[in-house]
């Protein structure tokens, strides 16, 4: 047999493989990941290795001219420039205010729509349809809706009794004005993540608590709630991580202003970039969000990993 | 006084009747046990006593109550889900707690139920464990713990054994057996398997299509059952069915007059091999399927008809065989056209 194998190996002038099979999978196995892998470093890692030497040169775009700072800009922006604090001060208000109500609303749109019933679809449909509505066309919308008197806004507030403000001229009340849009517009991804998990929770549990006496409050707070506990971790750091990184509503609704008092972290990084041309300026700044960014992906990899012990 | 009592219940989902028209009634105490194919209604007629589905027509008692109208968990009815549905985020302890806790029973009182529960289920050691941790028959037991522990008046079963492998469903079977002995409430316990409803049931309800078939002991739906259907879907393997007029003048050389029957039922159990030419029937070994205990012989008769029988004895036929079959006549079910059975009485008539 083994004779017979021989011969007709020669017999067809076969060599050994090249590569051992192992070799040929690992091979192969690169072949397949490598798109991402070329796209990962050209578009994420390269640039991110790029933004942390920016960070340490005093760059200015203009002038093409760069200096070796160290790390002048981070102290610059940590303890010397006034604005920073300000700024960050302002992403955590935007966060702490857009956060809680667009999971609160997401939780309840979806407790709402999570059973079927005759329009479910519709529903549905018309609150995740903002979620896939151009940014740039929902924030100039808006803008003209919450206009001083003759914004549909304000004139619909009138119909009750209600003096409303100029929203965007107010640095208060861009703030909330700026948040609500961005809430509607963003709240219908959480629903339908919330509307998955609800789904995925057995009907017997809810039936067994009835059985048992509890009260649909109780059904939600003791057997629900806590069932959905991946998913709001989820939810609440994605949401989290995506208010840091608010950009395009902040630039068309009210370019940071009033008084400054919508100038968010990521809105920031573009001025001083390519408004003021300081990009090792802005450099450090993207460094110190991408570290709070990350900070939170961490601390929510560690609390998953805790749930799921 | 835990009796209940269903006057014509009916059930519909939108224009689709599922329970159409039930009347049953069910003495304190008693384990009755629904059974029937999938589809037939068995668990929607259960989730309508627990209060899980709402009633459309018809009244339900519980006791002297009237309880159309009552919320589940006024009802006094405890429910052991096929699922088991534990709460996967609350130990066994706190499962078994969480109808007390909702309730506001007082601590130690609740502690003692559970911990008196958990001891009669053999359960204590798992107090602290959560659903994942356990295995199926645990998790069982624990479901059946979270039942007991609200000392319902009625027990509710919906094919709880369903998820559990062959081994375990008897040893369940048996604990749920010993649980109704010590406890004497009444349960109402839904399945499929009729080997579960044989073994479990004082009083067995056979349903089709929504409505009930034939109500009785096991005793009384193996020995006499009302239909065809009842009497193919009672007793394994199923009940022979020959038509009459091909074995009509064999029964008569024996002087039985088929009468108006249609057709003959002959359990596989109650037929027994003798030599070709003896017995009622004749026919060909075909097949022959050794399980131990007895072997199950498929023979093709002499009008083409295929019969089970389950031979016991020595002397096993052989495939290819000439056999003859014998069947005491006591063993005999008539059934008329309409698939309905024709009794002695009748027949005489």
């Amino acid at each position: 047999m083994a004779d017979t194998l021989t011969n007709h190996v020669s017999a067809r002038g076969l060599r050994a493989p090249r590569f051992s099979l192992r070799q040929r999978e690992a091979i192969e196995a690169w072949l397949f990941v490598s798109p991402t892998v070329v796209g990962f470093l050209l578009f994420f890692l390269g640039p991110l290795v790029a933004v942390v030497y920016f960070s340490l040169t005093e760059w200015n775009l203009l002038t093409q001219q760069s200096t070796f700072v160290g790390i002048d800009n981070y102290v610059d922006a940590l303890s010397r420039n006034p604005d920073f604090w300000h700024v960050l001060r302002n992403s955590f208000v935007f966060a702490l205010g857009l956060v809680p109500l667009n999971m609160s609303l997401a939780l309840m749109l979806a407790l709402a729509l999570s059973r079927p019933f005759r329009g479910v679809v519709f529903f549905r449909t018309i609150f995740f349809a903002p979620v896939v509505t151009s940014a740039v066309a929902w924030a100039i919308v808006w803008k003209f809706l919450l206009q001083g008197e003759a914004g549909a806004v304000n004139q619909l507030l009138a119909v009750v009794g209600i003096d409303g403000p100029n929203w965007l001229r107010e640095p208060d009340w861009a703030m909330v004005a700026v948040i609500v849009t961005r809430v509607i517009k963003m709240v219908g991804l959480n629903m339908i993540l919330y509307i998955a998990a609800l789904q995925a929770i057995p009907r017997d549990y809810e039936a067994a608590a009835r059985l048992e006496g509890a009260s649909n409050w109780q059904i939600f707070r003791m057997v629900i709630w806590p069932l959905l506990a991946p998913t709001t971790l989820v939810i609440f750091v994605i949401t989290m991580i995506g208010s840091f990184k608010v950009f395009d509503h902040i630039y068309l609704m009210t370019g940071g202003g009033p008084e400054n008092g919508t100038l968010v972290l990521a809105f920031y990084i573009y001025e001083q970039g390519f408004k003021f041309f300081n990009v090792g300026y802005a450099s450090a700044l993207a460094m110190i969000m991408f570290v709070i960014v990350l900070a939170l992906t961490v601390v929510q990899m560690i609390l998953r990993r805790r749930d799921m012990q | 006084m835990t009796s209940l009592r269903l006057q014509n219940l009916k059930k519909r989902f939108g224009s689709t009747e599922v329970i159409r028209g039930v009347d049953l009634a069910i003495e304190d105490g008693e384990f009755v046990v629904f059974v029937g194919p999938s589809g037939c209604g068995k668990s929607t007629l259960l989730r309508m006593i627990s209060g899980l589905e709402d009633i459309t027509e018809g009244e339900l008692y519980i006791g002297d109550r009237l309880i159309n109208d009552v919320q589940a968990a006024q009802r006094g009815v405890a429910m052991v889900f096929q699922s088991y549905a534990l709460y996967p985020h609350l130990t066994v302890k706190q499962n078994m707690g969480f109808g007390l806790k909702v309730r506001k029973v007082p601590a130690e009182e609740a502690e003692r139920r559970v911990m008196e529960a958990a001891a009669s289920l053999k359960l204590e050691a798992l107090l602290h464990r959560y659903p994942r941790e356990l295995s199926g028959g645990q998790r069982q037991r624990v479901a059946i713990g979270r039942a007991i522990v609200g000392h319902p008046q009625v027990f509710l079963f919906d094919e709880p054994l369903s998820n559990l492998d062959a081994e375990l469903r008897v040893h369940m079977r048996a604990e749920i057996a010993a649980l109704h002995k010590k406890l004497g409430n009444t349960m109402v316990y839904v399945t499929h398997d009729q080997i579960e409803a044989m073994t479990l049931a004082d009083k067995i309800v056979v349903l089709r299509d929504g409505v009930i078939e034939q109500v009785g002991t096991p005793r009384e739906l193996y020995e006499r059952p009302d239909n065809l259907f009842v009497a193919q879907f009672i007793g394994s393997p199923r009940m022979n069915v020959l038509l009459a007029a091909s074995v009509e003048r064999q029964l008569a050389t024996r002087g039985l007059k088929i009468g108006s029957a249609h057709g003959i039922g002959m359990r596989p159990e109650h037929l027994s091999v003798v030599d070709a030419g003896a017995g009622i029937l004749r026919g060909t070994v075909m097949i022959s399927e050794y399980t131990g205990a007895a072997t199950l012989l498929h023979i093709e008769l002499e009008s083409g008809e295929t019969v089970l029988v389950i031979h016991n004895g020595q002397n096993t036929p052989r495939i290819d065989d000439a056999i003859g079959l014998a069947i005491d006549p006591e063993n005999l079910h008539f059934f008329d056209g309409k698939g309905e059975a024709i009794r002695p009485l009748q027949r005489a008539a």
